[in-house]
């Protein structure tokens, strides 16, 4: 029943509200026009939904979060799928306006309309009394009433509604009234109709001329007599018509416009002021109103109708702000607002609705922009917020259920990431369209991901790439290692390039090589100021031996002379025997490493050159 | 005074033709084992002979000849090699550590493929210094 009442206060035509709130699915030419919902990629598809399992054509239902659906925007046709219909994307802000309206208006809490309230609340006890007991209420009753119901009009609170129920009772009474007089009209045509019969009865018995004369006159004057008659009678049914139409379309305007105390008033004094007995609605067949009514019960709408949807939609919206009163004080923001919602939906004029307190109003108010928030922060899907908000909210309101908040956007989250993962892969392996793709892909999925600006930053470097390569070249073949290995981040592109791969990671292995030796050797001269140096020194030469390109190194250079002349004496004995060699005297040569092993008994330089030129005098002939 | 400087020049001039030291004879020689090193084609002119007393310090024996480093007394941180060919029979047992007097001819010998090993001093004989 209140998801009916709901339908037709949703109704087109109705209000403004109403239409705004019209679900495209309730109009069968948009909904027979228009095309089925793209699944455009920007939209927001929620993993957690899923069409019933029996029905694969189906719709994938909205998944429900914070207790509703999750609307869902179709950019394709400008509508939410939101509550089992499809609604306009800016009628429904409409809806969102009205309710925030209401949470920041004042509550009416002024005298006047404790005063309205209290004469209203007189008037449907007296006409539910006669309800009950099925007495009539008299003419002056009624009139009493019109008189408070005119008063009343003035009152704000009442947006002259009760003016135009004073005026509808007034206007059905005088109507009766009328009727009544045209009845006494038509009883005394009757006896004047009897008079004229008998006179012109007893003129028929002598028949002269005049007596003919009046005949004719008499039969003339009866005819014109009947005539009276029956036009009085037909303004009695036309004006009583009249004026049931009247009051039954006003009747119902008040349960349409929710003004529920109006619509109960006016159904119980009804057959007070139309005694016919007959009840049923003289409202235009298959009409919206008509459709509504009959939707009830699948009956010919009758006042009573009205009557009970009337009461029916008081009473819910008095349970639904107890239970608002209610959850507030068990700090269940999330239930409270709902309840609210419907409360301000169905009756929105009701008095305990007016007057909810205004620091109730608050906390809901809150909590309720907290969830348009997080709505509109899905739409969006910054994902960011979504987690925020749904933190403020679980402060707000213990019981709400954020996992499923929670959980979808740490999912898209991830999603996003790693498409920014495989951008960079493909980055790196130089694919620009997978690149472009994937980066797409991400952003789509999580617009305001920050790894995104990371990846604004590769691809920057990925377009300068080409003069990075190019300085690459050019310093390797300058074989100035050192200045790569210094920048090595800015050259990490380079590895998009195979081959450049490889001299990369061959220069970052060398100069790090070098390094920690450099360093390793720096605390063994430091610990044998005598033989540490040579050692040092050994060790720099036998590397350059196995990796020639460590000479090209100036920090290399640099410590290889420096451990050479901390350690001269041993170098130049070295040298020394190295140029002895070259001029073959290989007796001097050898005194000159048996000098060298003399001031560095380990060194493999001078062992070996001792054997090597040993060797050479022994096999030599004398 | 002229006699006096024809005599200077006559001395100066037998000082340079030859390394510090004296040929061969019958006492040790004054040797450099640093000049020798820097500058052994001076030092070492083929046929030249010395006597030196020097220590055994090291023994290295490749095939059936020997290279012996010895120190003299003069400067204990230089080591003289010294070739003890294989066919060469010494009086005396050389052993580490110990002293002998080595009469030395400084040679110039050849490889296998022909080309000059210079200044090489092979051991003539040795003798105890004890």
């Amino acid at each position: 029943m209140k998801r009916r009442i709901l339908t037709m206060l949703l109704m087109p035509g109705v209000c403004c509200i109403a239409q705004a709130q019209m679900p495209v699915s309730q109009a069968p030419a948009q909904q027979q026009s228009a095309p089925p919902p793209a699944q455009s990629p920007s939209q927001p598809q929620l993993d957690i939904s899923g069409a019933p399992a029996n029905n694969p054509n189906a719709e994938p239902a909205n998944p429900k979060l914070l207790g509703m659906e999750i609307p869902l925007l179709d950019p394709s046709n400008d509508t939410i799928s939101y509550n089992g219909g499809k609604f306009d994307v800016g009628n429904n802000a409409v809806v969102r306006a009205k309710f925030e309206a209401y949470l920041h208006g004042t509550p009416d809490t002024s005298e006047e309309t404790r005063l309205y309230s209290k004469k209203i609340e007189k008037i449907l006890k007296y006409v539910r009394g006669h309800y009950k007991s099925q007495q009539a209420i008299g003419s002056d009753a009624l009139v009493q009433i019109g008189k408070t119901l005119y008063s009343l009009s003035e009152v704000p609170t009442d947006g002259q509604h009760s003016g135009v129920l004073a005026s509808c009772i007034v206007t059905a009474l005088d109507a009766q009234r009328a009727n009544r007089t045209r009845t006494i009209e038509n009883s005394k045509i009757n006896k004047e109709l009897d008079s004229l019969a008998r006179a012109t009865n007893n003129l028929s018995k002598s028949k002269t001329t005049n007596n003919s004369f009046l005949v004719a006159y008499n039969t003339k004057k009866m005819a014109q007599k009947q005539a009276d008659q029956a036009k009085n009678a037909a303004t009695n049914v036309q004006s009583e018509l009249a004026a049931k139409v009247s009051y039954q379309s006003n009747m119902v305007a008040f349960l349409l416009m929710r003004r529920y105390d109006h619509a109960v008033i006016a159904s119980r004094v009804y057959r007070h002021v139309f005694h016919d007995g007959d009840n049923t609605m003289k409202i235009e067949k298959d009409s919206k109103a008509d459709q509504f009514l009959k939707s009830t019960t699948g009956l010919p709408p009758t006042v009573n109708t009205v009557d009970a949807l009337a009461n029916e939609a008081r009473t819910s919206v008095d349970k639904h702000m107890e239970a608002v009163h209610s959850m507030l004080a068990q700090n269940k923001l999330g239930e409270a607002t709902q309840h609210l919602i419907e409360a301000v939906a169905i009756g929105e004029h009701m008095i305990s609705v007016l007057t909810f307190p205004v620091e109730g109003r608050r906390r809901v108010a809150e909590y309720w922009s907290l969830r348009k928030r997080a709505l509109t922060a899905l739409n969006a899907r910054d994902y960011g917020t979504v987690d925020e908000i749904a933190a403020k909210m679980k402060s707000l309101d213990v019981e709400f259920d954020d996992s499923m908040l929670l959980s979808y956007s740490a999912g898209k989250k991830r999603q996003s990431d790693l498409c920014i993962r495989n951008a960079r892969k493909a980055l790196l392996a130089g694919d620009d369209e997978e690149f472009n793709r994937c980066i797409t892909e991400a952003g789509t999925i999580w617009p305001l991901n920050p790894n995104l600006d990371a990846s604004a930053k590769h691809l920057e470097e990925f377009d300068n790439n080409s003069s990075v390569l190019a300085e690459f070249r050019t310093l390797f073949a300058r074989k100035e290692y050192r200045t790569i290995f210094k920048e090595q981040e800015r050259f990490e592109c380079v590895a998009a390039d195979p081959e450049l791969k490889t001299q990369y990671k061959e220069v970052i292995l060398v100069i790090s090589t070098i390094d920690a030796m450099l360093k390793q050797l720096e605390s063994v001269a430091d610990q044998d100021r005598v033989m540490g140096p040579c050692i040092a020194y050994e060790k720099l030469v036998e590397y350059r031996t196995t990796e020639p390109r460590c000479a090209e190194d100036p920090a290399y250079k640099d410590a290889l002379n420096m451990y050479a002349q901390k350690a001269h004496d041993f170098v130049q004995a070295l040298r020394d025997a190295e140029e002895c060699e070259n001029r073959r005297e290989f007796g001097s040569a050898l005194s000159n490493y048996y000098r060298a092993l003399c001031l560095y008994p380990k060194s493999t330089l001078a062992g070996q050159g001792a054997s090597k030129v040993s060797d050479i005098i022994v096999k030599a002939q004398y | 005074m002229v006699i006096g400087g024809v005599v200077l020049l006559a001395g100066a001039g037998f000082f340079f033709s030859s390394p510090s030291g004296k040929r061969s004879s019958g006492k040790p020689q004054d040797f450099s084992i640093r000049e020798y090193r820097n500058d052994g084609s001076r030092m070492a002119v083929p046929g030249n002979r010395y006597l030196l007393e020097g220590r055994v310090e090291n023994i290295e024996t490749i095939g059936n000849s020997r290279i012996v480093a010895v120190s003299l007394k003069n400067n204990r941180n230089e080591r003289l090699p010294l070739l003890v060919a294989k066919d060469t029979v010494l009086d005396v047992n050389l052993t580490r550590k110990d002293s002998f007097l080595f009469e030395v001819e400084c040679r110039t010998g050849r490889d296998s493929s022909g080309n000059e090993v210079k200044g090489i001093l092979v051991v003539k004989n040795a003798d105890s210094t004890k």
